[in-house]
Order: structure tokens, then C-alpha cells, then sequence
């Protein structure tokens, strides 16, 4: 098992979690746990203290341990319907051009 | 790994001697790997139940759930979720729940499996005959165009898109009969908060709650109901903020809390009439905030009459209608139109009556105010609003808090006191509330007075104030918002009421206020018209205004209750809501539904709505027989929120998106898919029709893409209708850019803004750790993304902050805006010192210094000249069943309250009316963590329904003594309606109450049973009435009286004759409690 040490190391380093995980053949979340004392998953509090430890990602642990994140904000499909629902309104038109 | 197969010879023989280490981990233990690790994907949701709107991650591997847990990045939940919350994956993927399609033939004795296209086939044949049978183009000479032979119920645990699709299909239907849960959980909130500020919603955000210095929690158990919300109180608690707890019973928020004060449930409105008159007979009042941001200096009528010259009536009452003529609570000089219909005056008729159903269209929108007010600025005319107000709560002195309330004057001075040293331009003090308050017989009054008393402290419009309403379902803000509910069109534009020759025109020009934003009602409407009738809405049409089904009175549920028992109403739909549980007078909805010729139910599970033919408590009395009912009964199942995408608002206004995980299984579908193929069918059966009355179900826009085997619509679609575009195509970004003339789709103004730049600005996910603590990029609020309503408040008049320490939003005057934390409750550039023109209208009718932009003055509103039917100021009544003497006024209930005589409905005598002691416990109801409302989304999930397993009830020991009940044992529970058992536990969290010079003892039932599911038990609305607050038509279940024996309760025929048997002894006829 990787020390605490090892992956400080490699971070002080300029290698992201990542980069640790596969140089060190464990999953980046235990890496991430291992130089921090913190799931990345956010699983725990963040008590006084531990906001100033080594290692710790201010933001977006969890795409460390999570799989692929689904979570799209636009759809061309509906742009393209709704650019037809005003095509085909004419009076809606007509008013537009006063 | 280290070879040596024990851990414990690893731990002795290794380095790591305390057994810290991944050293000493099995080999079974190393092999484990997390569900999340394994899984394809993870979708971003947010959790179906209460409406704090917990953001969700969902973990999805081959086309399964595997697994949901917390999303950290939340700002609002911060990865938690409660026992609910947690137990979604199993509320999911349970293989008990159904997922078959069901139907129960008339007179059967069973279900039988059905063909979902058959199924919806059938439905839509049903609808399709039943409105034809029923139609009723006119009553009583006024143009109705509507069917009163369907009815509707549900859903505040649907998305916005669903009831957007529900509301838009059935009112081009006819059907006026459409409602939800807001009805019966917050739609007081709307008459108590939208009459006072000018919008009908929380006034604040949660994560707020840490700027808070006291908060008060009343009327709700806010850290068992809303879980994951109470964290925000806990760090207001580690900031130093003081937390007060109000509340019958000592609960684990009053754990938490620095102060819990036991009080009598439904006496609420004693209780903060007398903080009001602490704070104006001690001048502890915020001065400027109310002088200049309130119509406390604005001079009333002089033939306006207060409760304390009329013995708890206000001036204008007729006894025989049980209403007021409101004309003498106006202005001096200045008439009030509200937002709806004619005038009042135009439309009363002969003896001066307001026409039924008036009352549904006041306190949603807003008042149009003609003329000047007239004000005194020293806050010293005997009429001004300012003195009116202390003279009508001078009575409510401690002395009368303990006598009313059973509050010790001690405790009720603590109160008085950190509330007022804890509000001022340096300090803010917020309240919370949820069902405690609303659901009464003047429901609306207890928010009222809360409102009332934040703004004499200043605290509405400021970071740590305001007023924080804890709505109780997933999207039940949504739900009113764009509602599924009779009085209301999207966005809180009133439906119209029956009225000859009543033009679009005619409608708006009486109603539109001509201050502030509502005065843009026409661009809020026409753009409304425009999204449902496309092309076929024209100016030369009114935009098919004459389409929209009108009211002639209430339609609310309650309404429609009754109108199934005469046998008016008789088509159902039911849509993830349960009124055999979570109604009053559970009974009478059974009862109801016996009489109808068809229900439709749909949900995700068979719940006692869907079942009551075959195994409900009428078949076990023998009132009803399986056999005899013609009821045909269709269970449709629904899919859950991990099988559908769209948005819920929580109870702070945000939309939240949740996405699609995996398809539903089997006949389940989403309500989404149910109401657009629904509408598909029946505008297939229809198509060609010449009738007139068919055609605005055919003109009707009905073209949403579809996708998936199953054809799902495509939810995005439909909230880009919501949003609006203009005639190019382009999404709008704020409704200030819709327009009356026809130009502009939108489907709920308020909500204008969600798919601004075409972009779902609900499913925004940026972390909390990269924003500010207001996180104005997680997802959206309405309006316009604001989190703190009337935050102008939070500055002086002349722009500045009242103190650095409450800053929120200031005037920059070197870039000539409104700048600050939150995005601005005001016209970004007007200056404070901005003075309206004479004879300015609309927006520009308002002053620099006009926080509250909904209200035509501008102003927050201490008294209500207009929106509020039982009183422009809040009044102690009783609640209709209470076994105590109301000793302030003359008048024991409210007077102008709603009642249904009804055999089924009978009321109890209360105070000193002889049988009032046959009842002589004060009953109350309340929620459980483990269990969500009427139970169908809880008592069938296994890991919930273990832990809150059967009903019970909570009495103190003093009772339990009084009436020889056993903790553990068994009790029954009576009323005039039902009678229903429970096991006992004893308690001191219920205590008995001192007050008036007698003991009053307390009942406290959880309100999630029934006799469905794993979790079973009696329902705690068989015991309630309807008895309704006037303006929000919401039902008394807070407060009412029975009476508590030991044992098990009678089955069979027994049980109503035990029930007849004290309706005998206590004297009960058709009029009891029904007096004004």
C-alpha cells in the first residue's frame, strides 16, 4: 500500500491524482484518501482543520472516483423544434414586424 | 498483499500494531469493490421527496440503478441525504414495486391484467364520452364552456413539465376541476405571503439561514421533515444565531434548539399577535425600514370597523353569506380592483353579495389601487394603518398568550426578547414554518402574522431574515407555480370567472393593476395563449381567450369530493396522489369515488386510492360492498424520478433538473408520456370533428418530439415552452421581455428565463466550492434567479446597506445600478431617488424606495385592504373542533371559514357548547422522517417501512393516566367523522398544557398510515372535517378535538355504531359547529 508520503511526493511533483494512480497501481480516489485523510468522494465533513491539508482538491473530488458524468444542459434537437414551432406561427410573425 | 491469510496474525507480526492499516484487510475484504467504481455512468438527479431538493447522484451499470447517493457539489445539501433520501434506490428498484398495468371492470371483485394501449384507449374513450355527456356551455346565463363531469388530483411530486402538460391538456378540455397537494399543504401560503409581499413563496433560500442571529422554527418540525435543510440551521447555531423551537411537542428539532416553547396547536395567531404587540407598545419596531418600506403610514377608511370594536368581526360581514363586503378596509381615497374578473363593486348583485367563488381569485395576484394614498408620516393618525394595527392587537398581552396559548409568560418574554434584540439594521431574525400554520381554518392569517411581525422588525428583503416556507414535496412550489390547481393559470394569472360577454379585454382592463410588475399581466397572458393555441391564437380571437374553461365558485378538491357524492363528477384521474390517506375526511373520499363511473389512478404503487373497492375500511364496516360498485377502476403505473428527465422546485424557488438513468420497466411510464399520448389519442379520435367545442383540443399545440422505444416526449421541449421564445425562435431570457400583442410564447412567465440562451440553466451543476454562498450557477430560481426576494429592503432608502454586517444588495452609484451579492429584486437602474411622475403607470408607478415591485403601492402590506377574505388583519379563532373557549373575541370559530353539511361531515360542539366535552383532547398531526405524506412512496419501501413500522399515538403521561392508556397497548381514537386505533407511547414530549385555568391535554398522530403497503396502520384523516380556510380552501388538520380510550377500535359494523353512539351523546345534528 502507497504511503501518505509517496503521494505527496508526486504531487509536490506536478502529477495530478490521475497521473498518481497509475504510477502507483491504485485507484485515484484511494490515492487521493490516502495523502488527504478525505473521501472524494464527499463523503465526509470538511471540519475545521482539514480545509488547510496537503493535497486537498478545493473542488470536484468526486470525478475521482466517479464513472463518466452524465449531464447535458443543451439539446440542438429542441433549438431546431422550437426554431420550427415559430416558423410555422405566422400571426406570431406578422406581430413581431409590428 | 502480505501472504499470511489472517489479518490479526498481520496486525501482531506486522508494523501496523494497531490494526490501522490496509494491512491487516482480508482477502475477501480486498475484493470488494464499490458499486459506484463499477459503474458505466453516474446522472445527476435529485431526490423525490421532500422539498428541500437534495441533489442525487445515480449510478447506473447494464441499463440498472445500482446505486444513488448524495451529490456533494450541491450548495443546499452538500452531498447529504436523509433516511428517504437514501432509500431511493430501493423506492426504484424494489421488484415489489408494479409494473403492470391494471383494470378493475365495473362490479368486479378483482384487478385483471390490461394492455397499456388498451388501456389508454379505454381512458381516452371515457374522457371523450364523459365530457361530451357533461358539457355545459353556460350557468345560469353566463358562458362557461366546461365539463364538470371530470375531475383531477395530483401532482406536487411530478415534474414541472407533467403539470404544465396536465394543466394545458384538461383545460383545453374544459376540466376546471384540476388540483394538487398545494391545495391541501401550502396553499395558504400563497393568500398569507403573496397578500403581504406580492409574491406567494419563500422569501429567502436555506443556505441564507447562517446569516442568520435568531431564527424561529414554528409550525414545523423542521429537523425531522426536512432533514437535510436543518444543517443550514445548525450552522446559523455555530455562528451564534439563537434557535427558538414553537411547537406542541418536543421534537429533535427542539433538541436542537437553544429554546423550545410547548404551545397549543391552531393557537399560533395569539401567540405572535402578542410579539406584535410587544414590539408596538414597546416601540421596538424597525422605524425607517417600516415607515418607508410598509403602508404603516398609509391612512385607512373611516368606516373601516376593527375586531376590537365588533367582537372579533371586521366591518362589512353578512351572516347569511358568511363573507365580507371589503369596500371600508381600502385606502382612504384609493379603491381596490384585485387582479381578476370585474370590479367587486360592478359585479356584486343585488343585496350587496360577493358572487361565490370571489374568494379564489384574491391574494394569487395582485390589486389594482386607483388614486393617491394619503400618509402620515409621523405614524400618529389614529387611522393610519401604524396605529390601526396596534389598537386591534392591543389585547394580545401575555396575559393572554398564557391563557390562549398555554405559554408561560416567562417563556413568551424570552421569546419577545431575542427576537428583538436580534433584529435591527445590524441584526436579522428569520422564521421558518410549514404545515403547522397553513393547514387551518384561517390558515392564511397565521402567515399573515408572521408576515406582520418581520416586518415591523425589518427583517423581510435581508440576508438571515425574511420568512422561510417549508414546502413538503419534491416540486409542490412547482406545482402551484405552474399549477394543476382550479383557481389558477401558470404563474399565478387567476382563471377567469364566469362573466356575460367577458372579453380578453374586458378581463385585463378591470384587473391589471396599474402598478408595478403585474400591470404587464397582458404580456404575461397573451404570451400564455400564444404557447397553448400557436397560430390559432390572434388578435382578432382575444387569442382564444373565450377557450379557458370559467370558474363560477370553488372547484376545489374538497368541491369535487362533493361533487362525486351527488353524482355530478364522474371521471377521476388521480396522478401520484393519495386522498384516501392524505385528505380530510379520508371517509367522505372513498365514499366519493364509490360514486363515480371511472378512476384513473396512477402511481408506483397500488395504494389505498386505487384499492378502497376491494379492500378498504368501507368493506370491512359493510357500508360498502364490492359487488354493488360500478366503479371502473384503472391503475396505470408510473415511472420514478431515475426513469424520467425533468425539473422540480424546491421550496426556495430553484429548479432542479434531473436526468433520465434508465428506461422504465414494463407498463410503467413517466406522467409526461401518459399526458402527451393521452392527448395524442383523443386528438386522433376527435380529428375532423366540426363541433366548436372540440376545437381547442385540436388547435391546441400537441408537437413534442419523441424518443426511446417507449416514445417519450421529450421533457426539454417542454420546458423550452415554459421558457418561451420569441417570433425568430430565440429563447427568452427574462419576462420583461414578453409582449401583449401576440409576438412572444411562454408558458409560465415567472419561469421565464430557465432555457435562457437555450441553455436548461436548471440542470446546472456548478459546485458549491466555486461559487459564493449565494450559487447563482447551481441550477435556477425564479424570478430571474434571484434567491432573496425584496432584497432592496436590505438597503436604506438612499442605497446604501443598513449596516455592513447585513449587506446584500446596494445602489453603485459611480456605475449607476443596483449591485451586491444576489441578483437584484428591482429594475436594475432606477436610483433611489427615482419618484414617480403623476399619472405614471406600471413599473414606473414605482418609487426608488418601493421594495416589494409585485404590490401596486409598492410596499410590504401590514394591513391587506384587498386579497384577504376573512380579515385585513390576522384574528384569534378557534379551530372549528376545539374544546377550548376562544377568550378574546365573542366569535369562537372564523366567522367567514367554509363548512360542508354534509351526514358524512358532522362537526363537533366546542368551548362551552353543551357536548363539547364529549371531545374534549386537542388532536395534532404531523410528519415522520422515515415516511413521506400519504404513505405511497414510504410504507411499501422496506428499509423505511422498518423503521417507522405501524401508526401510533404520543400522549403525556397525565393523559395516559386519565384515560388508563398503556405505553405499548393499544388505543382508539374518536371523532364525529371515524374512529380509528394506535399503539400508545408515553410521553413528556407532548406535554399537557395549563391554560385558561384548566389542563389541556395533547394527541399527537403521525398522518402516513393506511392499510396498504409493509407499514401498516389506521389513517389519522379519518378523523378530520373539511372545514376550510375561505381564501386558500385548505382543511383544518392541525388542530381539532377527540376523544382517546384504551383498546383496540370495533371492526365491522361496530365501528360506526360506536361512532353514531358518541355522535349521540354529544348532541351532534346537521348545524353543529356550523354556526358563523
Amino acid at each position: 500500500m502507497p504511503s501518505k508520503e509517496q503521494v505527496l511526493r508526486l504531487l509536490s511533483q506536478g502529477h495530478d491524482y490521475g497521473d498518481i494512480a497509475e504510477r502507483l497501481g491504485i485507484p485515484a480516489g484511494r490515492a487521493y484518501l490516502i495523502a488527504t485523510g478525505v473521501p472524494a468522494d464527499g463523503s465526509d465533513s470538511v471540519a475545521r482543520g482539514k480545509p488547510g491539508r496537503e493535497g486537498l482538491l478545493t473542488s470536484r473530488s468526486q470525478h475521482l472516483v466517479n464513472p463518466r458524468e452524465v449531464n447535458p444542459v443543451t439539446r440542438r434537437d429542441v433549438h431546431a423544434w422550437i426554431r420550427r414551432r415559430a416558423w410555422m406561427d405566422r400571426p406570431m410573425r406578422e406581430a413581431a414586424r409590428g | 498483499m502480505n501472504e499470511r491469510v489472517w489479518p490479526v496474525l498481520r496486525q501482531l507480526t506486522g508494523k501496523d500494531r494497531l490494526g490501522k492499516g490496509a494491512a491487516v484487510r482480508s482477502a475477501a475484504t480486498a475484493a470488494l469493490r464499490a458499486r459506484t467504481a463499477g459503474a458505466d455512468r453516474v446522472v445527476k438527479s435529485v431526490c423525490p421527496y421532500c422539498a428541500v431538493g437534495c441533489a442525487q447522484n445515480v449510478y447506473v451499470k447494464d441499463e440498472k440503478v445500482v446505486h444513488i447517493e448524495g451529490d456533494p457539489d450541491s450548495p443546499i445539501s452538500r452531498g447529504r441525504l436523509c433516511p428517504k433520501g437514501a432509500a431511493t434506490l430501493q423506492l426504484t428498484t424494489d421488484s415489489r414495486r408494479a409494473r403492470k398495468a391494471l383494470y378493475r371492470p365495473p362490479h368486479a371483485a378483482d384487478w385483471q391484467e390490461i394492455d397499456l394501449d388498451t388501456a389508454m384507449d379505454m381512458v381516452a374513450d371515457r374522457i371523450i364520452a364523459t365530457r361530451r355527456a357533461t358539457w355545459e356551455a353556460e350557468h345560469e346565463g353566463k358562458r362557461t364552456n366546461r365539463t364538470m363531469g371530470i375531475a383531477s388530483l395530483g401532482g406536487a411530486t411530478l415534474d414541472n413539465e407533467e403539470n404544465y402538460l396536465i394543466k394545458k391538456l384538461l383545460t383545453a378540455l374544459g376540466v376546471i376541476q384540476i388540483e394538487n397537494q398545494a391545495r391541501v399543504c401550502h396553499s395558504s401560503t400563497v393568500v398569507g405571503l403573496g397578500t403581504s409581499f406580492g409574491r406567494g413563496g419563500a422569501t429567502t433560500f436555506m443556505q441564507d439561514l447562517v446569516h442568520s442571529d435568531c431564527v424561529v422554527i414554528q409550525g414545523s418540525n423542521f429537523a425531522e421533515a426536512h432533514p437535510v435543510g436543518f444543517q443550514w440551521v445548525m450552522e446559523a447555531k455555530a455562528r451564534g444565531a439563537v434557535v427558538i423551537h414553537v411547537d406542541p411537542r418536543f421534537t429533535r428539532t427542539s433538541a436542537l434548539a437553544d429554546l423550545h416553547v410547548p404551545i397549543r396547536a391552531g393557537s399560533d395567531v395569539a401567540f405572535l399577535g402578542g410579539i406584535i404587540n410587544h414590539v408596538l407598545s414597546n416601540e421596538l419596531y424597525f422605524r425607517d425600514y417600516v415607515l418607508h418600506y410598509t403602508n404603516a403610514a398609509t391612512i385607512l377608511r373611516e368606516d373601516y370597523r376593527d375586531a376590537e370594536d365588533l367582537d372579533g368581526l371586521f366591518s362589512g360581514f353578512d351572516p347569511d353569506t358568511r363573507t365580507y363586503v371589503t369596500d371600508s378596509w381600502e385606502y382612504e381615497g384609493m379603491p381596490v380592483v384585485t387582479a381578476t374578473g370585474t370590479s367587486e363593486e360592478a359585479a356584486r348583485g343585488v343585496g350587496g353579495r360577493v358572487p361565490e367563488g370571489w374568494s379564489e381569485m384574491h391574494g394569487a395576484a395582485g390589486a389594482t389601487l386607483t388614486g393617491t394614498a394619503q400618509r402620515d408620516e409621523t405614524l400618529r393618525h389614529p387611522r393610519c394603518v401604524l396605529q390601526v394595527l396596534a389598537r386591534h392587537f392591543a389585547r394580545y398581552t401575555p396575559e393572554m398568550v398564557e391563557r390562549v396559548c398555554g405559554v408561560p409568560q416567562d417563556l413568551f418574554a424570552e421569546v419577545c426578547r431575542h427576537l428583538t434584540e436580534n433584529s435591527g439594521p445590524d441584526r436579522t431574525s428569520e422564521f421558518v414554518y410549514a404545515v403547522g400554520w397553513t393547514q387551518h381554518s384561517d390558515g392564511s392569517q397565521f402567515i399573515r402574522a408572521a408576515s406582520i411581525l418581520q416586518l415591523l422588525l425589518g427583517n423581510i428583503g435581508r440576508p438571515g431574515g425574511g420568512i422561510q416556507a417549508l414546502r413538503g414535496h419534491a416540486s409542490i412550489q412547482g406545482s402551484s407555480d405552474i399549477p394543476t390547481l382550479f383557481n389558477l393559470l401558470p404563474g399565478y394569472i387567476p382563471m377567469p370567472h364566469a362573466h356575460e360577454h367577458q372579453t380578453l379585454a374586458d378581463f385585463l382592463r378591470s384587473d391589471a393593476p396599474h402598478q408595478g410588475f403585474w400591470a404587464d399581466m397582458p404580456a404575461y397572458l397573451v404570451s400564455l395563449l400564444k404557447a397553448w393555441w400557436g397560430p390559432s391564437a390572434r388578435p382578432d380571437n382575444d387569442f382564444r381567450f373565450d377557450w379557458l374553461p370559467r370558474m363560477t365558485g370553488s372547484h376545489s378538491t374538497y368541491d369535487t369530493v362533493l361533487a362525486q357524492l351527488d353524482g355530478t363528477c364522474k371521471g377521476y384521474i388521480l396522478l401520484g396522489e393519495n386522498p384516501a390517506v392524505g385528505s380530510a375526511n379520508t371517509r367522505m373520499q372513498r365514499l366519493g369515488m364509490a360514486k363515480l363511473d371511472w378512476l384513473v389512478v396512477r402511481d408506483l404503487n397500488l395504494i389505498e386510492s386505487a384499492t378502497w373497492w376491494k379492500d378498504g375500511p368501507e368493506i370491512e364496516t359493510g357500508e360498502l360492498v364490492t359487488e354493488d360498485i360500478g366503479t371502473e377502476v384503472f391503475f396505470l403505473p408510473a415511472a420514478t424520478h431515475t426513469e424520467k428527465s425533468g425539473s422540480f422546485t424546491n421550496t426556495n424557488r430553484l429548479l432542479q433538473w434531473h436526468h433520465r438513468a434508465v428506461d422504465p420497466e414494463g407498463d410503467a411510464r413517466s406522467d409526461l408520456w401518459f399526458m402527451y399520448h393521452l392527448g395524442r389519442i383523443i386528438r386522433e379520435k376527435l380529428a375532423g370533428s366540426a363541433d366548436p367545442v372540440d376545437a381547442p383540443i385540436l388547435d391546441l399545440t400537441w408537437d413534442y418530439p419523441v424518443e426511446g422505444e417507449q416514445g417519450e416526449p421529450v421533457a426539454e421541449a417542454v420546458l423550452a415552452e415554459i421558457n418561451g421564445w420569441d417570433a425568430e425562435g430565440r429563447p427568452l431570457s427574462r419576462y420583461t421581455q414578453l409582449k401583449g400583442d401576440g409576438s412572444t410564447v411562454c408558458g409560465c412567465w415567472i419561469y421565464c428565463g430557465v432555457y435562457a440562451d437555450g441553455v436548461n440553466q436548471a440542470a446546472r451543476r456548478k459546485p458549491a466550492d466555486e461559487q459564493d454562498w449565494i450559487a447563482s450557477e447551481w441550477a435556477w430560481a425564479w424570478p430571474a434567479n434571484r434567491r432573496v426576494l425584496y432584497n432592496r429592503a436590505s438597503a436604506r432608502p438612499d442605497g446604501h446597506p443598513w449596516s455592513e454586517r447585513k449587506k446584500l444588495v446596494w445602489w453603485d452609484e459611480a456605475a449607476g445600478h443596483w449591485a451586491g451579492f444576489d441578483e437584484p429584486d428591482f429594475e436594475r437602474d432606477k436610483p433611489p431617488g427615482y419618484r414617480p411622475p403623476e399619472g405614471a403607470s406600471g413599473t414606473a408607478a414605482l418609487s426608488g424606495t418601493d421594495p416589494f415591485i409585485m404590490q401596486p403601492d409598492g410596499k410590504g402590506w401590514l394591513f391587506a385592504p384587498a386579497g384577504v377574505v376573512d380579515g385585513p388583519l390576522p384574528t384569534h379563532y378557534e379551530p372549528q373542533d376545539s374544546p377550548v373557549v376562544n377568550p378574546l373575541y365573542g366569535h369562537q370559530r372564523n366567522p367567514a371559514r367554509k363548512v360542508y353539511e354534509h351526514p358524512d361531515n358532522r362537526y363537533h360542539p366546542s368551548g362551552h357548547e353543551p357536548g363539547a366535552s364529549v371531545y374534549p383532547y386537542v388532536v395534532t398531526t404531523y410528519r415522520l422522517t422515515e415516511h413521506f405524506t400519504a404513505g405511497g412512496m414510504s410504507r411499501g419501501t422496506p428499509y423505511l417501512a422498518e423503521l417507522q413500522p405501524e401508526m401510533f399515538c404520543e400522549v403525556s403521561p397525565e393523559l395516559a393516566a386519565e384515560r388508563g392508556l398503556v405505553h405499548g397497548g393499544w388505543a382508539t381514537i374518536i371523532t364525529a367523522r371515524n374512529a380509528i386505533e394506535a399503539r400508545v407511547m408515553v410521553t413528556d414530549r407532548m406535554p399537557s398544557l395549563h391554560l385558561d385555568g384548566r389542563v389541556v391535554h395533547q394527541i399527537g398522530l403521525p398522518f402516513h398510515f393506511g392499510p396498504n403497503g409493509l407499514a401498516r396502520g389506521d389513517a389519522a384523516n379519518e378523523l378530520s372535517s373539511i372545514s376550510l380556510d375561505p381564501n386558500s380552501h385548505i382543511q383544518e388538520v392541525k388542530a381539532l378535538s377527540a376523544d382517546i380510550r384504551p383498546g383496540r377500535r370495533p371492526r365491522g359494523p361496530a365501528l360506526r355504531e360506536m361512532v353514531a353512539a358518541y355522535r349521540e351523546r354529544a348532541g351532534i345534528v346537521a348545524g353543529t359547529g356550523t354556526e358563523v
